[in-house]
């Protein structure tokens, strides 16, 4: 009975606690929610994530033509047979802004998984051995910094060269000096654990202590992180691609559909509206989620456990 | 103090001449160098032609030289103002970042009074006016400006424009000296655009810290030795409040600096954003080098500035 079951996690929701006991009574439904109660617009946010997810997994399925496919008349406004209407080379664009999900989805992922990853092992791995190691890095973290964002990604992206491929890797060193400096100061509280020190004393070696002991109590700043940069991925991945520097032009980034909308702006402001609107959803919903996952996991307002 | 700011200083350099080597190495990690690229963009000639002539434009440009030889070189021209030569322009970079760089500056700077003009006002309204209709609308209107990318409300702010006002982006660009109505006319738009950006969570901050100020015990001592609401607000509170205001300047002033080169786009402003992506299609080295150090060179000044001004309004602040 999932009305009972919502009833009983909002009742636990709202004193604060997980309904970790009970959650075997009443199922997932429990858990789902205590969220809707507890964290509103993060379910909201997770909705609209859901949907991006949706429409990136099947969208050859759900996109009623192929993103390159120029069989239409270009230019037709939004009508029943072509719900956004066609762009400048006789695209649908419906299926452009749906696979647009998959090509977002897939570089901001694909970017934050790298460039979160490689800065945060970077951050533990000098926090950890300190000195020289980590002076020095926290130097090449500052120069990285000094660069504005945009403008770094595309001095990468003039010395890549013009591919998906790059924009992720551009992203990915954009995102490293953040998540570097955020996990060296979580790795050098950490490291003056006792259960650190225990391990040292028990001989464990320098490696074995920081995969073992190190990085896992550093996963739930990951986590925040990593959620919390996907929407900025995407936002400058699409920045980077309406400026042309991203993704090749054909391929169906809603960035460049922005772009080649801007050209037509008069005739076809459909080329605008659907593909911005995409986006800003986008960034919309991953925000309200990443707010909600780090009041969650932040400690201060969990609750002492941090 | 003196010790602060000395200290500030320090760090200045240091951080400037990182960038400078971060990018020079950055835009040389790749295979192919510029040289490549200016012989075989031209085509034509044989290939053994070709490779004489990468050779020889490497040997005229050092490329053939050490890296750190090269990077040497680079910084003690750049030192005396000598940024190379752009070979798709045709001209020396200098020249370029003479006449982009005062346009962006302008844009910058107008940018950033209109966001504080309207988003620190709003935030107080907001504040004082708690969990009112006022306060509601400045929140939705603040939310929204964080959700839409810049480049849609860019876009969009044009596109109303161009449909309803038949506004069409200036061809040619007019300086403040020559013409300042022109000059204002040509950038309101692209100010407006993301000074709604900019705003947003300037907005945010102001409230939230008006929020906390105003309930201090000196704010309530104010209050009860009979002073005004007005005085209390703008001379008690207010003033406390824009602190963290001016940190969150320089914070964000590298998202402003990348904000510039979409506006600049969008509205056809011939300013340092539009050169710096022009060079980076054309894979233009020498101009992206000088452009993205200038850019560093002016978030870091940004931040300098920010944090001298915090340190000196707030006697409190140390640095450590």
């Amino acid at each position: 009975m999932p009305d009972v079951a919502e009833r009983a996690g909002v009742a636990v929701g709202v004193a604060g606690v997980p309904p970790t006991a009970g959650a075997g009574a009443w199922g997932p439904l429990g858990h789902l929610g205590w969220f809707v109660a507890r964290q509103p617009l993060g379910a909201a946010g997770a909705l609209i994530v859901t949907a991006l997810i949706v429409a990136a997994i099947f969208a050859p399925a759900l996109a009623p033509h192929g993103p390159k496919d120029a069989a239409f008349a270009p230019y037709l406004p939004p009508s029943a047979e072509f719900l956004m209407g066609t762009d400048h080379l006789g695209r649908d664009m419906l299926s452009r802004v749906v696979w647009g999900a998959r090509l977002s989805l897939y570089v901001g992922l694909a970017s934050v998984l790298l460039g979160i990853t490689l800065g945060a092992l970077w951050g533990i791995v000098t926090a950890y051995f300190g000195g020289i190691a980590d002076t020095s890095s926290q130097r090449v973290v500052d120069s990285l910094m000094a660069l504005p964002p945009i403008v770094l990604a595309l001095a990468l992206m003039a010395a890549l060269g013009q591919s998906v491929t790059n924009v992720i890797i551009a992203l990915a060193v954009l995102l490293m000096p953040t998540a570097a400096r955020t996990m060296r100061s979580v790795a050098l509280s950490i490291k003056e654990m006792p259960y650190v020190e225990s391990a040292r004393a028990a001989g464990a070696a320098e490696w074995r202590i920081i995969f073992r002991h190190v990085v896992p109590n550093t996963l739930a700043t990951y986590i925040v992180i990593f959620t919390v940069n996907i929407a900025y991925a995407i936002v400058v991945e699409a920045s980077l691609s309406f400026l042309g520097l991203g993704a090749p032009p054909d391929e169906p980034s809603w960035g460049s559909m922005l772009t080649a909308g801007t050209q037509a702006l008069e005739t076809a402001p459909w080329m605008v509206f659907f593909p911005g609107l995409a986006i800003s959803l986008t960034v919309f919903g991953l925000n309200l989620l990443g707010d909600s996952i780090r009041d969650l996991t932040d400690p201060r307002l969990r609750g002492g456990l941090g | 103090m003196h010790q602060y700011v000395a200290r500030r200083l320090l760090l200045f350099v240091p951080s400037l001449l990182g960038a400078s080597i971060l990018i020079f190495v950055l835009l040389r990690l790749v295979p192919g160098d510029i040289a490549e690229i200016i012989v075989y963009q031209a085509g034509a000639e044989s290939a053994t032609v070709q490779r004489q002539q990468v050779r020889e434009i490497r040997a005229e440009l050092g490329l053939d030289r050490p890296i750190v030889v090269q990077y040497l070189a680079w910084l003690g021209n750049a030192v005396r103002g000598d940024f190379g030569h752009s070979y798709i322009q045709q001209r020396p970079v200098t020249q370029i970042l003479r006449e982009r760089f005062p346009r962006s500056m302008e844009l910058a700077f107008l940018t950033l009074v209109a966001a504080v003009v309207w988003a620190v006002p709003l935030g107080v309204v907001s504040a004082v006016r708690q969990n009112t209709w006022a306060d509601y609308l400045v929140r939705v209107v603040s939310i929204s400006g964080l959700s839409l990318p810049i480049f849609f409300t860019g876009v969009l702010i044009l596109w109303a424009l161009v449909r309803f006002f038949g506004w069409l982006p200036p061809l040619e660009w007019v300086s403040f000296l020559d013409d300042p109505r022109e000059n204002l006319k040509q950038l309101v738009f692209p100010t407006l655009a993301q000074a709604y950006y900019i705003a947003a969570p300037i907005m945010r901050l102001t409230r939230s810290q008006m929020l906390e100020v105003v309930r201090q015990d000196y704010v309530r001592t104010a209050r009860a030795k009979g002073l005004a609401d007005r005085t209390v607000v703008y001379r008690h509170a207010l003033a406390n409040s824009l602190l963290p205001v001016v940190t969150f300047v320089g914070w964000w002033g590298g998202r402003l600096l990348g904000g510039l080169v979409i506006m600049e786009i969008i509205f056809a402003v011939p300013g340092m954003g539009t050169a710096l992506v022009q060079a980076v299609s054309n894979r233009d080295y020498p101009t992206v080098q000088a452009i993205v150090f200038v850019m560093a060179l002016v978030f870091l000044t940004l931040n300098l500035l920010v944090d001298l001004v915090y340190g000196w309004l707030d006697p409190r602040i140390h640095y450590a």
